[in-house]
């Protein structure tokens, strides 16, 4: 049993407020050097006066709605207060928007025009997921491998086990030993595991290859590292849902320090990230050569908000975020809203099931 | 080091973007630069590096292979053909003539300095002939 179980669960709350709101004060910073909120600009505007202005006044803007948002979080953990747990989320998620928004407006004055030339290299590639099928099947085996471990235990499982925990460290509810109560989590991750890779297969085939921003050689495409980004999210899942798998043979503290673990890691994995659209030190701005440095390869007239990307010329079904890592679709094609519906109707059928089950 | 092989358009120009395209390979093709049986890239990469439609990069493609440069089969992309070149005729080498005469104006006009046009042509002329004799370039 957790000793002080409020402390834990404040531990992973604040670990989590942290992670929110160091990510969204870093987010204009991550963009690439020709773009600054969801604008074309001149790689060297960052530097100026009203640059550093439009800056501070987001982060202002959106650590308050963070601060607001966590601290409505916690309230609605008290079950009188549960409507503030909505707000806080709706306040997390769409609050810093706001603050992007506002932003944007300020910036539109200062928009450059994009480059309107393309390159291509004209050699034909031959496109692998991230460590070939070996890594890619590594989460299915941890799954699969959990799943052999709870059969060959299963007469060790008890009839009736606790699956959450509230506030006060007590046990509030539970499942019963039956291979759908005990698969439950594996089988959920499973299917959110292949939810990813097909997102990291339509991204290797469907998005554009920028390289990372820099005078280095350049080899490094934003997409392998997303990939891999990607793939390791795979692993952190699949490993912590085989230990909600496990909830009944090991108990929830080696699940609680693995998630506790886990804050560091994704933080690490973000920086990585990011770092793959920022220049190298004594890096410029130049995308593959002259001609090419301003922008992201996309033109500003196609961001609806800055955020959503609409062009029928385009043929790729991802581009890169201008706000934001990674990537978002093409919303000018059907295959991509198509993909969209897919990967919305994981979470709502997996949604769905959780609420069959209770 | 062999130069790479890139191909440039600008979404910008007035030139209709498939003829870009067009020019562009052709030039290559021309320059020897790819041997018979190379393949190109597939229609979808062309286009989602370029970001531009598909259909765009399709009728390069296709405009090509009627000129006779590339061979187009489903399930093997582009390949390029070891191209026969066609006997010209009196209206072709005409054509010629005249589009020379006139981007060579134009370029005049535009104040490029005759020496560099001369020079460039003659360049272009050991390129064609050496060409013509089989010589990589």
């Amino acid at each position: 049993m957790i000793p002080h179980p409020q402390l834990f669960f404040g531990a992973i709350l604040l670990g989590a407020a942290a992670l929110v709101a160091w990510a969204f004060w870093m987010l204009p910073q991550w963009s690439r050097p020709g773009i600054y909120f969801s604008v074309t600009v001149l790689p060297e505007f960052r530097k100026t006066e009203e640059a550093r202005r439009l800056l501070k006044k987001y982060r202002l803007h959106a650590m308050v709605y963070v601060a607001i948002g966590f601290g409505a979080i916690l309230a609605g953990a008290f079950p009188a207060f549960w409507f503030l747990l909505i707000i806080g989320i709706v306040l997390l998620a769409f609050g810093p928007l706001f603050a992007f928004l506002a932003a944007r407006k300020g910036m539109l004055p200062h928009a450059a025009p994009g480059a309107t030339v393309r390159e291509a290299a004209l050699e034909p590639r031959v496109e692998h997921l991230s460590g070939r099928w070996i890594a890619q099947i590594g989460p299915f085996a941890i799954l699969a491998g959990t799943g052999a471990y709870l059969y060959f235990r299963w007469d060790a499982i008890p009839a009736r086990f606790p699956v959450h925990w509230g506030i006060n460290g007590q046990p509030d509810e539970w499942s019963v030993r039956t291979p759908l109560g005990v698969c439950t989590p594996l089988l959920l991750a499973a299917i959110i595991v292949f939810g990813i890779s097909v997102i990291s297969y339509v991204l290797r085939h469907y998005a554009r290859a920028l390289p990372a921003p820099g005078s280095r050689p350049i080899t490094q495409d934003f997409r392998t590292k997303v990939a891999i980004f990607l793939l390791i999210i795979e692993f952190l899942l699949t490993t912590v849902s085989s230990l909600v798998a496990l909830l009944p043979l090991l108990g929830n503290l080696p699940l609680l320090i693995v998630t506790i673990a886990t804050f560091p890691m994704i933080l690490v994995l973000i920086a990585w990230l990011a770092k793959g659209r920022v220049p190298y030190e004594g890096g410029h701005a130049s995308l593959t050569g002259p001609g090419l440095s301003i922008g992201d390869g996309t033109l500003d007239k196609y961001w609806k908000l800055g955020i959503f990307y609409f062009n029928p010329d385009d043929a790729a079904l991802f581009v890169e975020r201008r706000f934001g890592l990674g990537y978002t679709v093409n919303f000018a094609h059907g295959a991509a809203w198509l993909l969209l519906g897919l990967l919305l109707a994981v979470p709502i059928a997996v949604a769905l099931l959780l609420v069959h089950e209770h | 080091m062999t130069e790479p092989r890139i191909i440039r358009i600008d979404l910008a120009s007035p030139q209709p973007v498939y003829e870009q395209i067009v020019n562009g390979l052709r030039a290559m093709l021309v320059a020897g630069r790819f041997s018979r049986g190379e393949q190109l890239p597939t229609v979808r990469q062309l286009a989602i590096d370029l970001g531009v439609h598909h259909n765009t990069v399709a009728e390069s493609y296709r405009v090509l292979a009627e000129e006779g440069w590339l061979d187009l089969r489903r399930g093997r992309g582009a390949v390029v053909l070891d191209r026969r070149e066609p006997k010209p005729n009196e209206e072709t080498k005409q054509w010629f003539v005249r589009r020379l005469e006139e981007l060579v104006a134009k370029a005049i006009t535009d104040g490029v300095p005759r020496p560099a046009i001369a020079d460039r042509m003659t360049a272009l002329a050991k390129r064609i002939v050496s060409g013509e004799r089989g010589e990589k370039t």
